[in-house]
């Protein structure tokens, strides 16, 4: 991510002004050149031109640690949702992308708002103890029902006054409504999260202005479109493996229509944003109907957890995973890009 | 009759006389000194043989030490370009197929732990190529490359190879209580299979944290990071001659964004692809990369195809395709230059990538959690 200079990375100022001469500024630029590209630009043999690029990548190139350095740090955000937190091996995943996708009116929002509740809570009580950046793109975020879900889900923590205030005063909103204002905003999101200190960053949702801005029936939307979706994706990992947070981001549903010619076209409701947005995230959570009142949450694509899937039910507290009703059933394995989302059907 | 069949590796070193006409263009040479060479009249390595440097330099107008490289590069017979830093001792050798034969049946194999998979490729993914794993997300390619930074581990008493891994992660898929649970069951498995004093000393380093402290982790989170240490790899494996492994997870990531002249990132993925090439030869390692799908409209109808284009197709020598039928997860090996295409089953399950169980009860593949058994020990159905 970083556009380094060349003369910052140890190469000759003569070298740098020839380069300079060939629009060579920075190491990117030289790394992004061949071997012989090297050779013309900066006037050497292949042998000089090699090291010229092994200088260069060395102030470039990410340090080298082993798995057993990673061991000792503590790499999951709890959910308080048992049954959840054990098959993810601890909770959501640090440092990496975790995508909840489903209809509307499944609980994607309120599943936000318990996780931003429980990011602020002190570590005595399994939270964080930290700020949250939350990006809201569909005005759907609701400071009540934030006050609400705490207050029910932590009575004695949140029994004071001046305790919810704290916790309040620590979610940070910020309402952008167009592609350019979210890329923006993920522009300056790596200053926000050291002002704020914030340990987790929730995006709601990536497809409302994607969807929203670009028409994919026209040719050349889709490429832009998925390139937009790539640079947040990589913009966002970065940050989270930078900082070592957890980043919760929502996706809509879409009706996927798998024709294959005659042989009778079946339309079923899948992720929205296509397979290269299924790539970019490491951890897909399908939430869908069971019927009117059961819900589900579906573990689609993880690298820890298996196939499963989970009851729950939407409480004044929160997301709820307790009771009889929370059995760990194992489905069918398909296609996590493909997996059929089941919809409210009775209103 | 394979003595007779002589493979050559170096076309310059037919005969000696071909070897003095070569034209100075094809020699590795700056550009400048190039010209200054051309305009003072040397055409070809012959007329620059028996010049001293300070002669050569007074001639064609260079520095001296411009003068003795040159002189340098034209006796030492360099071809143009491509992985010449890499070869070992042998490459510039001619070896006759014999003598490659006997060098092949040597590369190891690094087992996958699916039995049918290993099968397929002839032993397991083979040290010193370039494998290729693509598939839909969710397929299992994490996964596979998290069994075999364990599995290279292995010691050689139990069948494997005994080295080192560097995992090099562009999705920050790497997670690390799966790598634990991974190498959890692999150290239990050879447990179980220790038979003699040899095997058992070998145990007793090949526990959970030596295999954790031999995979080197690299996080890049662009292509510039990624091509730059793969430059800077061929150091690396110089100065950790035990690794035998390299993962690149994913090469597709970092290149399917912010390209804007796809020719570029032709010819830089086409510069990634001999590197590659030869540092599986040069330093016997075997090198895994994953790959991801694109969508492609081929006549009305859209396909899933790997992504990364035509081009890149040529890069990697072996190429497995993971993919869905129904419910069942199926490995094709649809590029290998020494076995016909086919297609395994495999699963996988809490301890990692698997062969699928014959003799599993029905209703459904169930990969089998701690909590699924200690259910089943207490009797409780839970199906």
């Amino acid at each position: 991510m970083a556009t380094i200079k060349l003369k910052r990375a140890g190469v000759s100022s003569e070298m740098c002004e020839q380069l300079k001469r060939h629009r060579v500024e920075s190491c990117k630029d030289l790394l992004s050149l061949s071997s012989v590209e090297v050779m013309h630009a900066a006037g050497l043999s292949y042998r000089r031109a090699s090291e010229l690029q092994r200088t260069v990548s060395r102030a470039v190139a990410p340090p080298v640690t082993t798995a057993l350095e990673l061991w000792s740090k503590h790499s999951c955000f709890s959910t308080s949702l048992p049954a959840l937190d054990r098959l993810l091996r601890g909770g959501l995943p640090r440092g990496a992308l975790t995508e909840v996708v489903g209809p509307s009116g499944c609980g994607k929002t309120q599943l936000c708002l318990m996780l931003s509740v429980l990011a602020t809570l002190p570590k005595s009580h399994g939270g964080q103890d930290s700020a949250v950046i939350y990006i809201d793109t569909e005005s759907a975020f609701s400071a009540e029902r934030l006050v609400e879900i705490a207050q029910s889900r932590f009575p004695d923590h949140f029994g004071c006054k001046e305790r919810v205030l704290q916790m309040a005063g620590r979610v940070h909103l910020y309402r952008e409504l167009t592609c350019r204002h979210v890329l923006n905003r993920l522009e300056r999101l790596e200053e926000d999260i050291i002002s704020t200190g914030a340990g987790l960053v929730i995006l709601d949702s990536v497809a409302s202005v994607a969807r929203k801005e670009f028409d994919t029936t026209l040719p050349g939307n889709l490429m832009r479109r998925n390139d937009m979706l790539g640079h947040e994706a990589s913009t966002l990992k970065y940050l989270a493996h930078q900082f070592d947070i957890p980043v919760v981001l929502t996706n809509q549903v879409t009706t996927h229509v798998t024709g294959q010619g005659s042989a009778g076209d079946s339309a079923l409701v899948t992720a929205a944003l296509g397979t290269a947005w299924s790539h970019s995230v490491n951890t897909r959570l399908i939430v869908q109907y069971a019927d009117a009142r059961q819900r589900q949450m579906l573990i689609a694509k993880s690298p820890v957890a298996p196939r499963a899937l989970l009851n729950y039910t939407v409480e004044k507290q929160g997301i709820c995973m307790d009771g009889e009703e929370s059995l760990e059933v194992l489905c069918e394995d398909t296609d996590p890009g493909l997996q059929p989302i089941r919809v409210q059907m009775e209103f | 009759m394979l003595g007779q069949l002589s493979w050559r590796l170096v076309p310059e070193e037919a005969s000696s006389s071909r070897r003095m006409q070569r034209p100075l263009c094809s020699v590795s040479l700056s550009p400048a000194a190039r010209t200054r060479l051309l305009s003072a009249g040397f055409q070809f390595t012959s007329d620059l043989l028996p010049l001293k440097p300070l002669q050569l330099s007074k001639e064609a107008g260079l520095t001296p030490l411009e003068a003795l490289e040159v002189l340098q590069a034209v006796r030492r017979g360099e071809g143009g370009g491509g992985g010449g830093d890499g070869g070992g001792g042998g490459g510039l050798a001619s070896l006759t197929a014999l003598e490659l034969l006997q060098k092949e049946e040597e590369l190891k194999s690094i087992v996958t732990f699916s039995s049918q998979l290993d099968a397929a490729l002839g032993g397991g993914v083979t040290v010193g190529r370039t494998t290729e794993i693509c598939g839909a997300p969710g397929v299992g390619k994490t996964q596979l490359c998290l069994q075999l930074a364990v599995d290279v581990q292995v010691p050689p008493c139990f069948g494997g190879v005994g080295g080192q891994a560097v995992y090099i992660d562009t999705e920050g898929s790497f997670l690390l209580q799966r790598v634990v649970d991974i190498a959890a069951a692999a150290v239990r498995h050879c447990s179980l299979l220790a038979e003699d004093d040899e095997q058992r000393v070998a145990m007793t380093t090949f526990t959970v944290e030596t295999i954790l402290a031999n995979i080197f982790l690299v996080r890049c989170h662009d292509y510039v990071e990624l091509l730059a240490e793969i430059h800077l790899l061929p150091d690396f494996l110089s100065e950790h001659p035990k690794v035998r492994l390299l993962v690149i997870d994913s090469v597709a990531f970092p290149f399917r964004l912010h390209f804007d002249e796809l020719s570029r990132r032709t010819r830089l993925l086409n510069g990634l692809a001999q590197q590659l090439i030869a540092m599986a030869t040069g330093h016997s390692i075997a090198v895994l990369m994953t790959n991801q799908m694109t969508t492609r409209l081929l006549g009305g109808r859209s396909q899933q195809v790997p992504a990364l284009g035509e081009s890149w197709g040529h890069a990697p020598t072996i190429r497995i395709l993971l993919h869905w039928a129904g419910s069942r997860r199926l490995a094709a090996i649809f590029k290998s230059p020494e076995h016909m295409g086919s297609t395994v089953q495999y699963q996988i399950t809490s301890e990692g990538f698997r062969d699928v169980d014959q003799s599993e009860r029905p209703p459904s593949k169930r990969p089998r959690t701690d909590a699924d058994q200690s259910a089943e020990s207490r009797g409780d159905a839970s199906l």
